[in-house]
């Protein structure tokens, strides 16, 4: 069974849907029935990380070895890791609607860094439009890549920390997820979700690397 | 290489002199901007506002001074360049100009800063520190992504590559910036100034590693 891991993929989030609405869940204050939420807010951005540095090792390849096919999977994995990070952006603010009482709140470190980051990689495909060339498009854009993937980590992960004042759990003295879940029902939900949403998001980037290179074998161009 | 590092940078400093025009667009801009600034706030700024602009306008002077680094080697003197310097000597070159450059330019933003508003930074030494180490880091980021955007006709682009990835270091410097007018601890000093030394040095490995590959046609 060749395409065993898209089965399970399908196999996790069914379990993640139902037993991410009708599964048990501790009572919490002002979180409530939110905490549901868990299940698709976090795992996108574990999805986008993911996604990001994969797009970032095959950048690497490619100015290792000048295959054009390196550079389709980057932009193909990055293109996707841009689109779990707007997902997990939507998923945040209706979360943080239910809780903090608002759709953005501008002093949260991790808001601002996690739409920059969207930022930097919005920034990473107006540079690969704006090159004729395509070996050229591919070497500038693997170079920026490599780049705004470390200024990515920087951003949701080092200033957040530094700053030491986010409202989200596990950062500014808030208690972390893990202090919730003492019966571990939660855990016995997320985990699943995580593996499950990155397998889509995975399966989802074969699929755009597929389309891309049956439309450049259309068109007469290279593969290698 | 040290000595070829030092020849390039020589001649970087001479090729500005002698086209004082340029250097000449880039004061008048930070001289322009600071008045238009006096001017819609009247004279009256805090402290958080004074840092804000200040940084706000030695981004935009930076984008503005570093973009031509690489567009004035375009055509034959990109191949004499190439012919005479290995990559490792052309971006250490550029970006000690241009920490030069961005430094000069910031302290002097300071002065007109001073000038038109008056500042009350209590720690005069470590807000020096400050610019000198944002400079540093500006040039490191900036003179490779120039290096990259120099290629396309696209002259907004190092703006749009630019802001987003210079925003961690950014928000380090502008919280130093408070920290050396205010700062209820030194431990608070120390860990972020060795979150900016860093990222100095964190760029500045990146940009080196990463230029040989941009330099090829």
């Amino acid at each position: 069974m060749k395409n065993w891991w898209k089965y399970l993929c399908v196999l996790l989030l069914f379990y993640t849907v139902i037993m991410g609405f009708s599964g048990p869940i501790p009572e919490l204050n002002i979180l409530e029935q939110s905490i549901r939420n868990l299940y698709f807010h976090v795992p996108m951005w574990f999805a986008m990380m993911i996604l990001m540095f994969i797009s970032m090792v095959y950048s690497i390849f490619y100015l290792s070895k000048q295959r054009i096919d390196h550079d389709i999977k980057a932009s193909a994995f990055a293109k996707v890791g841009f689109l779990f990070g707007i997902l997990g952006i939507i998923t945040g603010s209706v979360w943080a609607r239910a809780t903090w009482g608002a759709w953005w709140v501008f002093e949260e470190v991790k808001l601002n860094g996690a739409g920059a980051a969207l930022l930097v990689y919005a920034a990473y495909f107006i540079l690969r439009g704006s090159f004729e060339d395509e070996e050229k498009k591919a070497r500038f854009a693997a170079v920026y890549s490599i780049f705004a993937f470390v200024m990515f980590m920087v951003l949701i992960n080092v200033i957040p920390r530094i700053s030491n004042s986010s409202l989200h759990p596990g950062n500014g003295g808030n208690p972390g997820f893990n202090s919730y879940d003492l019966d571990s029902n939660l855990r016995m939900v997320f985990y699943p979700a995580v593996i499950g949403w990155i397998l889509l998001s995975v399966w989802i980037t074969t699929l755009i690397i597929r389309i891309e290179k049956v439309y450049r074998k259309k068109h007469g161009l290279d593969l290698e | 290489m040290l000595n070829n590092i030092l020849k390039l940078v020589k001649k970087e400093v001479q090729l500005e002199w002698r086209q004082k025009t340029a250097l000449g667009t880039i004061f008048i801009y930070v001289l322009g901007t600071a008045f238009l600034i006096y001017l819609i706030f009247q004279g009256n700024i805090t402290i958080p506002t004074w840092i804000a602009l200040f940084w706000i306008i030695a981004l935009f002077t930076t984008v503005n001074a570093v973009s031509k680094s690489f567009i004035k080697d375009a055509n034959e003197q990109f191949y004499y360049l190439r012919s005479i310097a290995t990559p490792l000597e052309i971006i250490f070159s550029k970006i000690i100009y241009n920490a030069l450059l961005i430094t000069i330019l910031a302290l002097v933003i300071y002065a007109v800063m001073v000038l038109f508003f008056n500042e009350n930074i209590s720690d005069k030494g470590l807000f020096l520190l400050t610019i000198l180490l944002g400079s540093i880091g500006f040039s490191n980021l900036f003179t490779l992504l120039s290096a990259i955007t120099a290629r396309t006709q696209n002259f907004v682009l190092l703006a749009i590559l630019g802001f987003p990835i210079i925003l961690p270091l950014l928000l380090l410097i502008v919280k130093m910036s408070e920290l050396s007018n205010f700062a209820i601890q030194d431990k608070d000093i120390y860990m972020n100034l060795g979150a900016i030394g860093l990222l100095d040095v964190i760029t500045l490995i990146l940009s080196v590693v990463l230029f040989p590959y941009i330099w090829r046609d």
